[in-house]
């Protein structure tokens, strides 16, 4: 049967998360016919995170009840080119959202500026290190656009989110208690830092008589009621430790739910269709214009076409990639011969650390939000930190504060403990209360054989292929996180625990198997020259200039830092110049 | 579970101080801790019930919205004493409630509150 054929609308939007709300919320006041196509369902603060149902660790957390379903959408994994790939086939080492708020309603709230340490990161290192510094197989890009540029947006996302911390550098002043590393900023953060808990305490402390610079990591937790720039109201945070995972009873996490999504949704042109799955972007016969796009409701089953002048996709990065793909739109990246770039760039962040055990200390890990705690940058955001010593590119923070203590996941036991067993237990009992993780977080470089593909032999349930992963860690990586998991060590022995246990080793290679992070990037990436990017800086494709991308799926390699701000930040970057430039004058942007 | 929460109710009451008249001015300021889920507009209801006219009250009376099984067992009346003793310890005074707010330790603040929720 025929899609049936919907009026037409100015603007179509799909995915309601963080940057589908923004652009949703900053192009409302034009007018224009916006319909917002979300794949997944509606999500409230009232009908879906309330206590008691939002504290069910065993479905909001094994369960993983708010995140993509693997039985309805998946994508197919394998670790080099040489391998075939197969169907992940429950969640695991990363959790995309879906919904209304997307992954922002259940994130840590890590909100971070992203600044020319990342977006000039190719000129930083050439000019310091030399151009043969930089491997071959490593396709190292600036980013198109820069700090300054982007500041404003940054500080519109912070402003909109609600962000507490401590600023480091105010209009280049360095501020005590801050980030000395981070980007200039014009104004404080919104809110002054969470509590500190016990852990970030011991951490500061610590760091800082062995010569670091820790500072409170900004969190977007209000650490007092706090109203936005729209007017939406955000309480204050109670440390109740159901964070990561779970949407927020208290709407003290700043999500879109409870900020740009009911602001944009109080313009009457505005139209969210849930339950609305887009499959392809459609183009005319030339190309090089889209016409709207493809969509089934997938309550009904019924598909529709939804003719548009101007397509977003602001979906997770993994699926805005996937569509691209899906639609033609650009030349897919082909590893093999490496041309192409739709998919390549495909990146994500490497873990290490070493866990803690004191005896004579309560730590009330059941006391959190998503983002407490104390963090480092003196081995990533600090370029004075000599990398040609260990041969490395990038870097990685290190973080102590709060784990999430709750009772079915978390039971750290120092090394050589039993699995299970009445001695489990026993070192359970003993060391909930005394232990700490020291958290290294680094950044991932692009290679040229980490990328997303179309999968030659499974398919989604629309008989679309599905899109296959490639990734591994490479050499640059295991040694960014080897040396801060050192680093981690001689923190921790200043700290004077009775055991330190180490991080699992690196040298295992990547698995999709268990939880690491959620901060997937790249596939459509920025940059400066057609060709060898997917969209310009505000997202605009190259190759069909009336579709914008906006997600980490634009981000051409990935920082130690969480991708939020950026996202946040670039969408507001994005939107402003579509209000003010592209609607004004339909065409390229650059 | 009525007798319960009728005891750990009583023993607040028995522990509070004497209640002093409060500064609805600056109730106002302090509502603001509320307000990401509480509204005065009998329309609406936010992730928590709105509040118009709550003083003298009995609990879980907001048509439209859904409490928690606690809270409509609770049969409290929202008088100065009981708003007192539940807003300094909510999860105490009716465990398993729905409302997640730790509670409010100054009684000065306690008392302003509840002198702005008497205007409303």
């Amino acid at each position: 049967m025929a899609p049936r054929k919907l009026p037409p609308v100015d603007i179509v939007i799909v995915g309601m998360g963080w940057a589908g709300g923004i652009m949703a919320k900053e192009l409302g006041p034009t007018g224009l016919k916006i319909a917002v196509l979300e794949r997944g369902g509606p999500r409230s603060t009232q009908d879906d995170f309330n206590i008691p149902q939002i504290r069910d660790e065993l479905r909001f957390h094994q369960r993983t009840g708010l995140m993509m379903d693997t039985a309805k959408d998946t994508l197919t994994v394998r670790n080099k080119l040489s391998e075939e790939a197969l169907p992940m086939r429950r969640l695991g080492s990363f959790l995309p959202g879906e919904g209304v708020g997307g992954s922002g309603v259940h994130w840590n709230g890590v909100n971070w500026r992203w600044a020319d340490q990342d977006l000039k990161i190719r000129s930083h290192y050439e000019q310091r290190y030399g151009k043969a510094y930089i491997p071959a197989d490593m396709p190292l890009r600036d980013w198109a656009v820069g700090y300054a540029e982007l500041e404003p947006f940054y500080e519109k996302f912070e402003y909109t989110t609600g962000v507490s911390g401590k600023a480091g550098n105010l209009k280049g002043k360095l501020q005590p208690g801050g980030n000395p590393y981070e980007g200039a900023r014009a104004k404080d953060y919104p809110m002054p830092p969470l509590t500190p808990s016990l852990a970030s305490n011991m951490f500061t402390k610590a760091a800082t008589e062995v010569g670091f610079h820790p500072f409170p990591r900004p969190a977007s937790q209000a650490s007092q009621p706090w109203v936005n720039r729209d007017g939406q109201q955000l309480g204050q945070c109670q440390y109740c430790g159901f964070c990561e995972r779970f949407g927020c009873e208290s709407n003290s996490k700043g999500s879109p739910h409870i900020t740009v999504i009911p602001v944009a949704l109080k313009n009457q042109n505005v139209d969210l269709r849930t339950y609305s799955w887009v499959q392809k972007v459609l183009l005319d016969s030339t190309g090089k214009k889209a016409t709207g796009v493809l969509y089934v409701n997938v309550k009904t089953g019924e598909e529709l076409e939804q003719p548009a002048d101007l397509v977003i996709l602001s979906g997770y990065q993994l699926n805005n990639v996937h569509l691209l793909l899906l639609s033609g739109i650009g030349k897919p990246y082909d590893p093999k011969t490496r041309e192409g770039i739709v998919g390549a760039n495909y990146c994500y962040q490497v873990q290490g650390g070493v866990t803690l055990f004191f005896e004579d200390r309560a730590f009330n890990p059941f006391i959190s939000t998503g983002s407490l705690g104390a963090i480092m940058d003196d081995f990533h955001y600090n370029q004075d930190f000599d990398r040609s010593k260990i041969g490395t590119i990038g870097g990685a923070t290190l973080a102590m504060g709060g784990p999430h203590g709750r009772p079915i996941n978390y039971h750290p036991t120092p090394p050589g403990t039993p699995q299970w067993g009445s001695e489990f237990k026993r070192a359970t009992a003993k060391w909930y209360q005394g232990a700490v993780n020291i958290a290294a977080t680094g950044s991932v470089m692009p290679h040229a054989d980490n990328c997303l593909t179309l999968d030659p032999t499974y398919k989604n349930r629309f008989g679309q292929p599905l899109l296959r992963m490639t990734f591994d860690f490479h050499d640059n990586d295991y040694k960014v996180i080897g040396q801060a998991t050192d680093a981690a060590g001689v923190i921790a022995k200043a700290m004077n625990p009775k055991i330190i246990a180490p991080g699992a080793s690196r040298r295992s290679g990547w698995s999709v198997v268990p939880y690491q992070t959620t901060h997937n990037t790249g596939g459509a990436i920025m940059g400066a020259q057609p060709g060898a990017s997917v969209v310009n800086k505000f997202g605009q494709s190259w190759d069909v200039p009336n579709v914008f991308v906006t997600s980490a799926a634009v981000f051409p390699h990935n920082s130690a830092y969480n991708p939020t701000g950026p996202v946040g930040a670039l969408a507001f970057f994005a939107a402003d110049a579509i209000k003010n430039r592209y609607l004004k004058k339909p065409g390229m942007l650059v | 579970m009525k007798t319960l929460i009728g005891l750990s109710l009583l023993a607040f009451l028995a522990a509070s101080p004497a209640l002093a008249a409060g500064d609805a001015k600056h109730g106002k300021v302090v509502f603001a801790q509320c307000a990401a889920c509480h509204s005065f507009d009998a329309a609406k209801n936010d992730p928590g019930p709105n509040l118009k006219g709550i003083v003298g009250r009995k609990s879980a009376q907001v048509e439209d919205y859904i409490y928690s099984g606690a809270m409509k067992r609770s049969e409290i009346v929202w008088d100065e004493q009981t708003l007192n003793a539940y807003l300094s310890n909510p999860r105490v005074v009716v465990p398993r409630s729905k409302m997640p707010f730790a509670g409010m330790p100054d009684p000065h603040d306690r008392d302003d509150l509840i002198a702005f929720l008497k205007t409303q």
